[in-house]
C-alpha cells in the first residue's frame, strides 16, 4: 500500500512528465513556424527572410546583370575583387574567383553578407546591406553566381 | 503702321528666350547628354529635370564656368563605367559668365512639384562624430563616395559622386528626399536603398551638408 503523500508525489511526477513532453513538442513546432526576429543594427532594421534558398535557384542573364550593376563597383567586372572602388577601401573587396576562402563559407553566410552587409557575418563594414534593394530570390541567385565564379561549394 | 509696330513688339516678346521655349538649355543642346524629363531614356550626364531641387545656384554657376570632376570613374551610364578610373575624365563644356548665369537661372526653374521641405537643426559635435562613424561603418557610404577624413583629406570610393564639396553643391532638402525615396528621381541608381528612420535620415542629410571643400587641408 502506498502512503497518500507518496501517491501525491507519484501522480504529480507523472503530470509533470506529460507536461514536459508536450512542452518540448510544442517548442519544436513553435521553432518551425515562428519567424526569426528582425536583425537590428545600429540604425537600420531589416527583416530576416527565408534563409533556405527556394529550389531550384538558377543563375540567369538578369543575375549577371545585377552583379555587374551593383557588385562590380567593388568586386570588379570579373569578380576578382578589383572593382574601381577597390583600391580606396580599407579592406579589399572579396575576390569571388578564389575558392580557397569561399569554400570555407556557407551559402547562408553569403546570403547574410549580401542582405545585411559585411558586419553581419563578422566581415568588413565596407560591404553595405542590400536587403532593401534586392529581393531575397535575387540574393539567392547572386549566391549561386558567386559559387559559379569561384567554381566551389561550401566544404 | 502703328498696328505693325505692335505686332513686332509682341512677336519679339514671344520669341525672346525669356518667354519662349527657345531657351539657352536648348540652344546649348544640353539634352544631348542630360535628361530633361524622367520619361526620356537614360543619358550619360546627370539628370537635369530636377536640377532646381538638387543644385545650389552659386555652385552651379561656378561649375558651368570652371567644371570639376565629380565622378572619377565617369557617370554610371557611360559604357566604360567600372572598367577603369578615367585618366582624363570628359569635362563639361565651359560656358562664359553670362551664359552660366542665364542657364543656371533656367535650371533653377526645373523642379519636381510637391517635394517636402524639411527643417533640420544643426548637428552637435557628438552627432557629427556619430554620423561619420555610421557613414563609414553602418551604411558603408564611404565605399563608393569620397568624403573628408579626420585629417581633412579626401577618402573613399569613386563609383559614386564625390561628396567632398556636397555641402556647397547640393540642396539640403534634395539630400533628405533622395535618402528617403531615390526612385522619385531615378529608377536606375547603383546605390543601395536605405530605410533609415527619420532621425537618422535627417542627421545624415545635415552631415552631408557639412562636407565642404573649405574643410580640405
Amino acid at each position: 500500500m502506498i502512503k497518500p503523500s507518496l501517491k501525491f508525489i507519484f501522480n504529480y511526477g507523472i503530470l509533470m512528465l506529460v507536461i514536459g513532453v508536450s512542452g518540448c513538442g510544442e517548442k519544436k513546432t513553435e521553432k518551425n513556424i515562428t519567424p526569426k526576429p528582425p536583425l537590428k543594427t545600429e540604425s537600420q532594421t531589416l527583416e530576416l527572410g527565408e534563409e533556405v534558398a527556394p529550389e531550384p535557384v538558377v543563375v540567369t542573364a538578369k543575375t549577371r546583370e545585377t552583379y555587374q550593376w551593383y557588385c562590380a563597383q567593388c568586386h570588379g567586372i570579373k569578380g576578382k575583387g578589383d572593382g574601381i572602388n577597390a583600391k580606396f577601401l580599407t579592406v579589399p573587396p572579396r575576390n569571388h574567383t578564389k575558392a580557397e576562402y569561399l569554400e570555407t563559407r556557407t551559402d547562408e553566410q553569403f546570403f547574410k553578407a549580401i542582405k545585411f552587409g559585411g558586419l553581419s557575418v563578422g566581415r568588413a563594414p565596407c560591404m553595405p546591406a542590400w536587403g532593401n534593394t534586392l529581393k531575397d530570390s535575387t540574393i539567392h541567385e547572386l549566391v549561386r553566381y558567386i559559387r559559379e565564379l569561384c567554381q566551389c561549394e561550401a566544404l | 503702321m502703328k498696328k505693325f509696330y505692335h505686332l513686332l513688339i509682341i512677336g519679339w516678346v514671344l520669341y525672346s528666350p525669356k518667354f519662349s521655349h527657345a531657351s539657352l538649355i536648348e540652344e546649348k543642346n544640353c539634352s544631348a547628354c542630360h535628361r530633361l524629363s524622367k520619361v526620356e531614356k537614360e543619358k550619360k550626364g546627370p539628370d537635369l529635370f530636377y536640377a532646381g531641387n538638387k543644385y545650389q545656384d552659386t555652385w552651379l554657376e561656378e561649375y558651368l564656368q570652371n567644371p570639376v570632376t565629380l565622378r572619377k570613374a565617369g557617370t554610371i551610364n557611360n559604357p566604360d563605367f567600372l572598367k577603369r578610373e578615367l585618366q582624363n575624365p570628359q569635362q563639361h563644356p565651359i560656358l562664359n559668365k553670362n551664359d552660366a548665369l542665364n542657364i543656371t537661372q533656367e535650371l533653377m526653374l526645373m523642379t519636381l512639384p510637391g517635394l517636402p521641405e524639411e527643417k533640420i537643426n544643426p548637428l552637435t559635435k557628438g552627432q557629427i562624430a556619430k554620423t561619420k562613424y555610421e557613414f563609414e561603418r553602418t551604411f558603408s557610404c564611404i565605399s563608393c563616395h569620397q568624403s573628408l577624413n579626420l585629417a581633412g583629406k579626401p577618402r573613399g570610393g569613386i563609383s559614386g559622386p564625390s561628396l567632398v564639396n556636397a555641402g556647397n553643391r547640393l540642396k539640403e532638402s534634395w539630400v533628405a528626399n533622395w535618402l528617403k525615396n531615390p526612385k522619385i528621381f531615378s529608377n536606375k541608381s547603383r546605390m543601395p536603398v536605405y530605410k533609415m528612420n527619420n532621425e537618422t535620415r535627417l542627421r545624415f542629410t545635415k552631415f552631408i551638408m557639412t562636407l565642404k571643400k573649405e574643410n580640405l587641408r
